[in-house]
């Protein structure tokens, strides 16, 4: 799967958790500036993509994690 | 005269750290939302929490490295967690404390919360960057009255300047009717700042209140 398409597949399950799609889904994205990322849709994401993809994070990658782009790279690591 | 030492806890104080979450959680209530929004267990909530704290995580209120203890007779009676949200730009405590219990609980408790998230979503509250964020207050029945929170929260607010002097908030959340809790820090210069409150109907057999107030205090 190439990025494009990982973030694509990403952004849908961001949709899909938070209701709504008022952000611009790119590398720089983090938590702060999405509507609704709280702590509790965060583990809800989380759990989502690792749903979506057959992976498993471990707890120091997702602490890792500092923007979409880490995420990125972290997913596409593990396909 | 009783005599009371202050330190900062350890590893080893896991397991009264453990008590001390589940007492503040349940804020004077049988709700332990460590059980009940991810369908497990107290005693499953408990294995969990101690798990988190072993991870040892800074940053967030699960950091056994962010409490202060105050010890009698060897023993630990009390203690109060603070920590510097997201100094520097670090990861919010939300999103820390998201990866551990997510990590810790499993995906199945997850996949539990998710049908329950509906009902607590207006009690969620954001923690601002770069203030001095409390988070689980405990002083053990036999050694109330004795101003040990006031001592505690004093060393809290030392060991915070000396590590961040530009410090210049405080904030802690607790439930509206917790008038103990309120009382502790109206005494330790914090006052109201905000509520949040939710009317959902099934809230109740999964909190403790339907309102949480955020108190404030200032440094100079």
């Amino acid at each position: 799967m190439d990025r494009n398409q990982l973030m694509a597949e990403i952004k849908q399950i961001l949709i899909g958790v938070l209701n709504h799609e008022n952000f611009e889904m790119n590398e720089a994205l983090t938590a702060t500036d999405v509507d609704g990322w709280d702590s509790l849709t965060h583990m809800m994401i989380i759990s989502e993509v690792e749903k979506k993809f057959s992976i498993a994070f471990k707890l120091k990658e997702l602490n890792k994690m500092r923007n979409m782009g880490d995420m990125l790279d972290l997913v596409a690591s593990k396909l | 005269m009783d005599t009371y030492i202050l330190r900062k806890a350890t590893q080893n104080d896991i397991g009264f750290l453990t008590e001390v979450v589940i007492a503040a959680e349940k804020s004077n209530s049988n709700k332990l939302s460590y059980a009940t929004l991810f369908g497990v267990s107290e005693e499953q909530a408990k294995q969990h929490i101690a798990a988190m704290f072993d991870e040892e995580i800074e940053g967030c209120e699960l950091s056994f490295e962010s409490f202060v203890i105050a010890e009698h007779d060897g023993k630990p009676v009390a203690a109060f967690g603070a920590w510097i949200e997201g100094v520097d730009d670090e990861t919010p405590s939300k999103i820390l404390k998201s990866n551990l219990i997510g990590y810790t609980f499993g995906r199945e408790a997850v996949e539990f919360l998710k049908t329950k998230a509906h009902i607590i979503k207006d009690l969620i509250t954001e923690r601002e960057p770069n203030t001095l964020q409390f988070e689980y207050l405990f002083v053990s029945d036999a050694h109330r009255g004795k101003n040990l929170s006031n001592g505690i929260i004093q060393k809290l607010e030392e060991l915070a300047k000396e590590r961040y002097p530009q410090l210049h908030k405080a904030q802690v959340q607790l439930y509206a009717n917790n008038a103990s809790a309120i009382k502790v820090y109206e005494r330790n210069g914090f006052s109201a700042a905000s509520s949040h409150e939710s009317n959902d109907p099934e809230i109740l057999n999964y909190l403790p209140f339907n309102e949480k107030i955020i108190m404030e205090k200032t440094y100079k």
